[in-house]
Protein backbone atom coordinates (compact mmCIF):
# COMPACT_ATOMS: atom_id res chain seq x y z
CA UNK A 1 0.00 0.00 0.00
CA UNK A 2 2.84 2.04 0.31
CA UNK A 3 4.17 1.67 -2.88
CA UNK A 4 0.40 2.85 -4.03
CA UNK A 5 0.88 6.32 -2.08
CA UNK A 6 -1.91 5.48 0.36
CA UNK A 7 0.16 5.47 3.20
CA UNK A 8 3.44 6.98 4.56
CA UNK A 9 6.63 5.95 6.37
CA UNK A 10 9.15 7.89 5.96
CA UNK A 11 12.03 7.28 5.59
CA UNK A 12 11.40 3.26 5.14
CA UNK A 13 13.68 0.18 5.18
CA UNK A 14 12.27 -3.24 4.04
CA UNK A 15 14.22 -5.07 6.73
CA UNK A 16 11.53 -3.36 9.35
CA UNK A 17 8.34 -4.97 8.04
CA UNK A 18 7.12 -7.99 9.33
CA UNK A 19 3.97 -10.29 8.26
CA UNK A 20 1.30 -7.65 9.49
CA UNK A 21 3.02 -4.54 10.45
CA UNK A 22 6.15 -2.64 10.28
CA UNK A 23 8.54 -1.75 13.25
CA UNK A 24 9.09 1.92 13.87
CA UNK A 25 12.66 3.46 15.80
CA UNK A 26 12.51 5.81 18.95
CA UNK A 27 13.73 9.18 18.37
CA UNK A 28 16.28 11.47 19.54
CA UNK A 29 14.20 13.16 22.18
CA UNK A 30 12.90 11.77 25.71
CA UNK A 31 10.63 13.94 28.01
CA UNK A 32 11.15 13.05 31.63
CA UNK A 33 8.30 13.42 34.52
CA UNK A 34 9.28 16.43 36.78
CA UNK A 35 6.60 16.58 39.62
CA UNK A 36 7.14 20.52 40.53
CA UNK A 37 5.54 22.59 43.17
CA UNK A 38 2.49 23.37 40.77
CA UNK A 39 2.23 19.85 39.27
CA UNK A 40 3.35 17.95 36.49
CA UNK A 41 5.78 18.83 33.99
CA UNK A 42 8.18 17.39 31.31
CA UNK A 43 11.79 17.84 30.90
CA UNK A 44 13.17 17.09 27.78
CA UNK A 45 16.65 15.65 27.04
CA UNK A 46 18.31 14.18 24.14
CA UNK A 47 18.83 10.47 24.57
CA UNK A 48 22.71 9.45 24.65
CA UNK A 49 24.40 7.11 22.46
CA UNK A 50 25.04 4.85 25.23
CA UNK A 51 21.36 5.07 26.21
CA UNK A 52 19.18 5.79 29.12
CA UNK A 53 17.87 4.08 31.96
CA UNK A 54 14.22 4.24 32.66
CA UNK A 55 12.96 4.25 36.12
CA UNK A 56 10.36 1.72 36.95
CA UNK A 57 6.66 2.06 36.41
CA UNK A 58 6.75 5.79 35.58
CA UNK A 59 5.52 7.46 32.10
CA UNK A 60 8.22 8.94 29.50
CA UNK A 61 7.66 10.70 26.40
CA UNK A 62 9.06 10.05 23.39
CA UNK A 63 8.57 9.97 19.40
CA UNK A 64 9.31 7.88 16.18
CA UNK A 65 11.91 8.42 13.88
CA UNK A 66 9.44 7.94 10.95
CA UNK A 67 6.86 9.90 9.85
CA UNK A 68 3.94 7.59 9.87
CA UNK A 69 0.49 8.44 8.41
CA UNK A 70 -2.17 7.71 5.94
CA UNK A 71 -5.38 9.05 4.51
CA UNK A 72 -6.66 5.85 3.57
CA UNK A 73 -6.11 3.52 6.80
CA UNK A 74 -6.27 4.27 10.61
CA UNK A 75 -3.67 3.23 12.31
CA UNK A 76 -2.62 1.10 15.83
CA UNK A 77 0.51 1.74 17.44
CA UNK A 78 1.85 -1.09 19.52
CA UNK A 79 4.89 -2.38 21.35
CA UNK A 80 6.93 -5.33 19.81
CA UNK A 81 6.35 -8.51 21.19
CA UNK A 82 10.55 -8.54 22.13
CA UNK A 83 10.34 -5.78 23.98
CA UNK A 84 6.88 -6.59 25.67
CA UNK A 85 8.47 -9.60 27.13
CA UNK A 86 10.92 -7.44 28.70
CA UNK A 87 7.90 -5.17 30.25
CA UNK A 88 8.29 -2.42 28.61
CA UNK A 89 4.75 -0.60 27.27
CA UNK A 90 4.06 1.41 24.32
CA UNK A 91 1.39 3.88 24.28
CA UNK A 92 -0.60 3.73 27.54
CA UNK A 93 -4.00 2.19 25.86
CA UNK A 94 -4.45 4.98 23.38
CA UNK A 95 -2.87 3.06 20.20
CA UNK A 96 -5.19 4.46 17.56
CA UNK A 97 -3.89 6.51 15.18
CA UNK A 98 -6.72 8.46 13.08
CA UNK A 99 -7.07 8.33 9.59
CA UNK A 100 -5.92 11.76 8.06
CA UNK A 101 -2.71 12.26 10.51
CA UNK A 102 0.84 11.83 9.15
CA UNK A 103 3.76 12.77 10.98
CA UNK A 104 6.50 11.66 14.10
CA UNK A 105 3.94 10.27 16.47
CA UNK A 106 4.61 10.65 20.66
CA UNK A 107 5.60 7.60 22.46
CA UNK A 108 4.26 6.70 26.32
CA UNK A 109 6.63 4.99 27.38
CA UNK A 110 6.20 2.54 30.80
CA UNK A 111 8.58 0.04 31.99
CA UNK A 112 7.97 -2.29 34.28
CA UNK A 113 10.97 -3.13 35.26
CA UNK A 114 14.15 -0.13 34.94
CA UNK A 115 14.94 -0.33 31.31
CA UNK A 116 17.48 1.10 29.14
CA UNK A 117 16.40 2.61 25.80
CA UNK A 118 18.82 4.00 23.04
CA UNK A 119 18.03 6.22 20.37
CA UNK A 120 17.51 4.35 16.97
CA UNK A 121 16.31 1.54 18.84
CA UNK A 122 13.25 -0.30 17.07
CA UNK A 123 10.89 0.23 19.87
CA UNK A 124 7.14 -0.37 18.39
CA UNK A 125 5.12 -1.51 15.23
CA UNK A 126 2.35 0.26 13.51
CA UNK A 127 -0.52 -1.81 11.88
CA UNK A 128 -3.12 -0.16 9.08
CA UNK A 129 -6.57 -0.70 9.25
CA UNK A 130 -9.44 -0.49 6.19
CA UNK A 131 -12.10 1.69 7.45
CA UNK A 132 -16.04 1.04 6.67
CA UNK A 133 -17.48 4.40 6.30
CA UNK A 134 -17.20 7.87 4.90
CA UNK A 135 -13.81 8.88 6.29
CA UNK A 136 -13.39 12.11 7.50
CA UNK A 137 -9.52 12.95 7.37
CA UNK A 138 -8.20 14.00 10.89
CA UNK A 139 -6.71 17.63 10.69
CA UNK A 140 -6.54 18.55 14.21
CA UNK A 141 -5.38 17.85 17.85
CA UNK A 142 -1.40 16.49 18.20
CA UNK A 143 -1.72 15.67 14.12
CA UNK A 144 0.80 18.09 13.06
CA UNK A 145 3.75 17.96 15.36
CA UNK A 146 6.92 16.00 15.11
CA UNK A 147 8.30 16.47 18.96
CA UNK A 148 7.00 14.77 21.96
CA UNK A 149 4.22 16.43 22.92
CA UNK A 150 3.01 17.04 26.38
CA UNK A 151 -0.54 16.50 27.28
CA UNK A 152 -2.56 19.40 26.44
CA UNK A 153 -4.48 18.76 29.93
CA UNK A 154 -1.45 19.52 31.52
CA UNK B 1 -12.83 -7.40 9.43
CA UNK B 2 -13.14 -9.83 12.92
CA UNK B 3 -14.19 -13.33 12.63
CA UNK B 4 -17.52 -14.24 15.02
CA UNK B 5 -17.65 -17.25 17.23
CA UNK B 6 -19.05 -19.39 14.87
CA UNK B 7 -16.91 -18.85 12.45
CA UNK B 8 -14.10 -19.28 14.62
CA UNK B 9 -15.16 -22.70 15.31
CA UNK B 10 -16.11 -23.56 11.90
CA UNK B 11 -12.17 -22.27 10.69
CA UNK B 12 -10.85 -24.39 13.63
CA UNK B 13 -12.69 -27.38 12.13
CA UNK B 14 -11.96 -26.61 8.42
CA UNK B 15 -8.22 -26.47 9.98
CA UNK B 16 -7.55 -22.78 8.63
CA UNK B 17 -7.28 -21.98 12.40
CA UNK B 18 -4.88 -23.55 14.63
CA UNK B 19 -6.12 -24.10 18.71
CA UNK B 20 -5.12 -27.17 20.30
CA UNK B 21 -6.70 -28.72 22.53
CA UNK B 22 -9.78 -27.10 21.32
CA UNK B 23 -13.13 -26.70 23.84
CA UNK B 24 -16.37 -25.65 22.21
CA UNK B 25 -16.90 -24.15 25.48
CA UNK B 26 -13.99 -21.35 25.06
CA UNK B 27 -15.87 -20.22 22.03
CA UNK B 28 -17.19 -16.21 23.03
CA UNK B 29 -19.09 -13.70 20.39
CA UNK B 30 -15.76 -13.04 19.22
CA UNK B 31 -13.48 -14.84 20.73
CA UNK B 32 -11.73 -18.05 22.04
CA UNK B 33 -10.69 -18.18 25.88
CA UNK B 34 -7.25 -18.85 26.21
CA UNK B 35 -5.94 -21.40 29.29
CA UNK B 36 -3.18 -20.32 31.62
CA UNK B 37 0.00 -22.98 31.23
CA UNK B 38 1.99 -24.23 34.38
CA UNK B 39 5.38 -22.39 33.39
CA UNK B 40 6.80 -18.84 34.31
CA UNK B 41 9.70 -16.64 33.22
CA UNK B 42 11.28 -13.99 36.03
CA UNK B 43 13.99 -11.80 34.93
CA UNK B 44 16.46 -11.40 37.44
CA UNK B 45 18.42 -8.44 36.45
CA UNK B 46 18.84 -5.24 38.37
CA UNK B 47 18.14 -3.07 35.12
CA UNK B 48 16.50 -4.52 31.65
CA UNK B 49 18.93 -4.13 28.83
CA UNK B 50 17.41 -4.78 25.40
CA UNK B 51 21.10 -4.54 23.62
CA UNK B 52 22.10 -7.69 25.54
CA UNK B 53 20.82 -11.07 27.00
CA UNK B 54 18.72 -10.56 30.26
CA UNK B 55 19.00 -13.79 33.07
CA UNK B 56 16.34 -15.20 34.34
CA UNK B 57 15.22 -18.36 35.83
CA UNK B 58 12.27 -20.78 35.02
CA UNK B 59 9.76 -22.51 36.99
CA UNK B 60 6.88 -24.38 37.16
CA UNK B 61 3.22 -23.54 39.28
CA UNK B 62 1.94 -25.91 41.23
CA UNK B 63 -2.22 -26.39 41.42
CA UNK B 64 -1.91 -23.98 44.52
CA UNK B 65 -0.77 -21.48 41.69
CA UNK B 66 1.60 -18.53 42.54
CA UNK B 67 1.02 -15.22 44.10
CA UNK B 68 2.09 -11.92 41.84
CA UNK B 69 2.67 -8.92 44.20
CA UNK B 70 1.68 -5.63 43.48
CA UNK B 71 4.37 -4.17 40.37
CA UNK B 72 5.42 -7.76 39.69
CA UNK B 73 6.27 -8.80 35.95
CA UNK B 74 7.01 -12.05 34.85
CA UNK B 75 6.02 -14.38 31.72
CA UNK B 76 3.90 -17.12 31.56
CA UNK B 77 2.33 -19.26 28.57
CA UNK B 78 -1.31 -20.19 27.29
CA UNK B 79 -1.84 -24.03 27.21
CA UNK B 80 -3.22 -23.88 24.03
CA UNK B 81 -0.84 -23.92 21.01
CA UNK B 82 -2.08 -21.37 18.68
CA UNK B 83 -1.91 -19.98 15.09
CA UNK B 84 -3.29 -19.46 11.96
CA UNK B 85 -2.02 -19.00 8.25
CA UNK B 86 -5.31 -17.30 7.25
CA UNK B 87 -5.74 -14.65 10.11
CA UNK B 88 -4.39 -12.77 12.22
CA UNK B 89 -4.42 -13.31 15.50
CA UNK B 90 -5.18 -10.52 18.70
CA UNK B 91 -4.27 -11.71 21.87
CA UNK B 92 -6.38 -9.62 25.15
CA UNK B 93 -6.81 -10.13 28.78
CA UNK B 94 -10.54 -11.74 29.49
CA UNK B 95 -12.28 -8.54 31.44
CA UNK B 96 -13.05 -10.61 34.66
CA UNK B 97 -8.39 -10.61 34.60
CA UNK B 98 -8.03 -7.07 33.86
CA UNK B 99 -10.89 -5.68 36.54
CA UNK B 100 -8.28 -7.25 38.82
CA UNK B 101 -5.76 -4.60 37.64
CA UNK B 102 -3.72 -7.91 35.40
CA UNK B 103 -2.31 -7.14 31.78
CA UNK B 104 -1.93 -10.22 30.15
CA UNK B 105 0.49 -8.53 27.34
CA UNK B 106 2.14 -5.24 27.38
CA UNK B 107 0.98 -3.49 24.30
CA UNK B 108 2.16 -6.44 21.83
CA UNK B 109 -0.74 -8.16 20.79
CA UNK B 110 -0.69 -8.52 17.99
CA UNK B 111 0.55 -12.38 16.41
CA UNK B 112 1.92 -12.48 13.06
CA UNK B 113 -0.14 -14.59 10.54
CA UNK B 114 1.74 -17.85 9.88
CA UNK B 115 3.51 -17.67 13.70
CA UNK B 116 2.39 -20.93 15.73
CA UNK B 117 3.12 -22.11 19.09
CA UNK B 118 2.37 -21.10 23.04
CA UNK B 119 1.49 -17.72 23.38
CA UNK B 120 4.03 -16.13 25.64
CA UNK B 121 1.97 -13.80 28.45
CA UNK B 122 3.65 -10.75 29.54
CA UNK B 123 2.04 -10.45 32.93
CA UNK B 124 2.33 -7.07 34.85
CA UNK B 125 0.43 -7.00 38.07
CA UNK B 126 -1.28 -3.52 39.10
CA UNK B 127 -2.47 -5.20 42.61
CA UNK B 128 -1.32 -8.81 44.49
CA UNK B 129 -3.45 -11.11 42.75
CA UNK B 130 -3.05 -15.49 42.27
CA UNK B 131 -2.92 -17.20 39.20
CA UNK B 132 -3.68 -20.75 38.67
CA UNK B 133 -2.41 -22.67 35.69
CA UNK B 134 -5.81 -23.73 33.88
CA UNK B 135 -7.28 -20.65 34.70
CA UNK B 136 -8.89 -18.78 31.58
CA UNK B 137 -6.91 -15.91 32.18
CA UNK B 138 -7.06 -14.34 28.14
CA UNK B 139 -8.62 -14.59 25.01
CA UNK B 140 -7.72 -14.50 21.26
CA UNK B 141 -9.65 -12.92 18.56
CA UNK B 142 -9.03 -13.10 14.54
CA UNK B 143 -8.66 -10.72 11.86
CA UNK B 144 -8.83 -10.53 8.40
CA UNK B 145 -5.83 -9.92 6.27
CA UNK B 146 -5.26 -7.11 3.26
CA UNK B 147 -3.30 -7.84 0.63
CA UNK B 148 -0.53 -10.75 -0.06
CA UNK B 149 0.43 -12.71 2.90
CA UNK B 150 3.81 -13.55 3.56
CA UNK B 151 3.79 -16.26 6.37
CA UNK B 152 5.68 -15.67 9.94
CA UNK B 153 9.60 -17.17 9.79
CA UNK B 154 10.44 -15.33 13.17
CA UNK B 155 12.90 -16.32 15.95
CA UNK B 156 10.02 -17.09 17.98
CA UNK B 157 8.10 -19.77 15.91
CA UNK B 158 7.03 -23.19 17.52
CA UNK B 159 7.43 -21.69 21.19
CA UNK B 160 6.50 -23.96 23.99
CA UNK B 161 6.27 -22.38 27.20
CA UNK B 162 7.18 -19.00 28.19
CA UNK B 163 9.46 -17.52 25.38
CA UNK B 164 12.27 -14.69 26.97
CA UNK B 165 12.83 -12.17 24.77
CA UNK B 166 15.56 -12.81 22.13
CA UNK B 167 15.86 -9.25 20.95
CA UNK B 168 19.49 -8.58 21.29
CA UNK B 169 19.96 -11.11 18.31
CA UNK B 170 19.24 -8.71 16.45
CA UNK B 171 18.71 -5.44 18.16
CA UNK B 172 20.74 -3.40 15.67
CA UNK B 173 20.28 -4.19 11.77
CA UNK B 174 23.12 -4.16 9.32
CA UNK B 175 22.05 -1.03 7.97
CA UNK B 176 22.55 0.94 11.50
CA UNK B 177 25.84 3.08 12.03
CA UNK B 178 27.13 1.51 15.32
Amino acid sequence: MRGLGQLTIEPFDASQLNPNSYNYRLGPKLGIPVFAADGLEFEFIELPEEGYVLKAQTVYLGHTVERLGSNYFAMSLIGRSSLGRLGLFLQVSANLGHTGSCHQWTLELVAAKPFRIYPQMKIGQISFWTNAGHVDLYREGYSSFDDPQVSKLL
Amino acid sequence: MILTGPTIRREVQSGRINISPFRLEHVTSNSYDLTLGPGFVRYTEEIIDPAKPNRYHTFHAGPEGIRLGQGDFLLGHSAEVLGSDHYVPIIHARSSVARLGLFVHVTADLIDIGSHGNVTFQLFSTLPITLTPGMRIGQVSFWKPLGKVELYRGKYQGSRGPRPSEVYKDFWSDTDKR
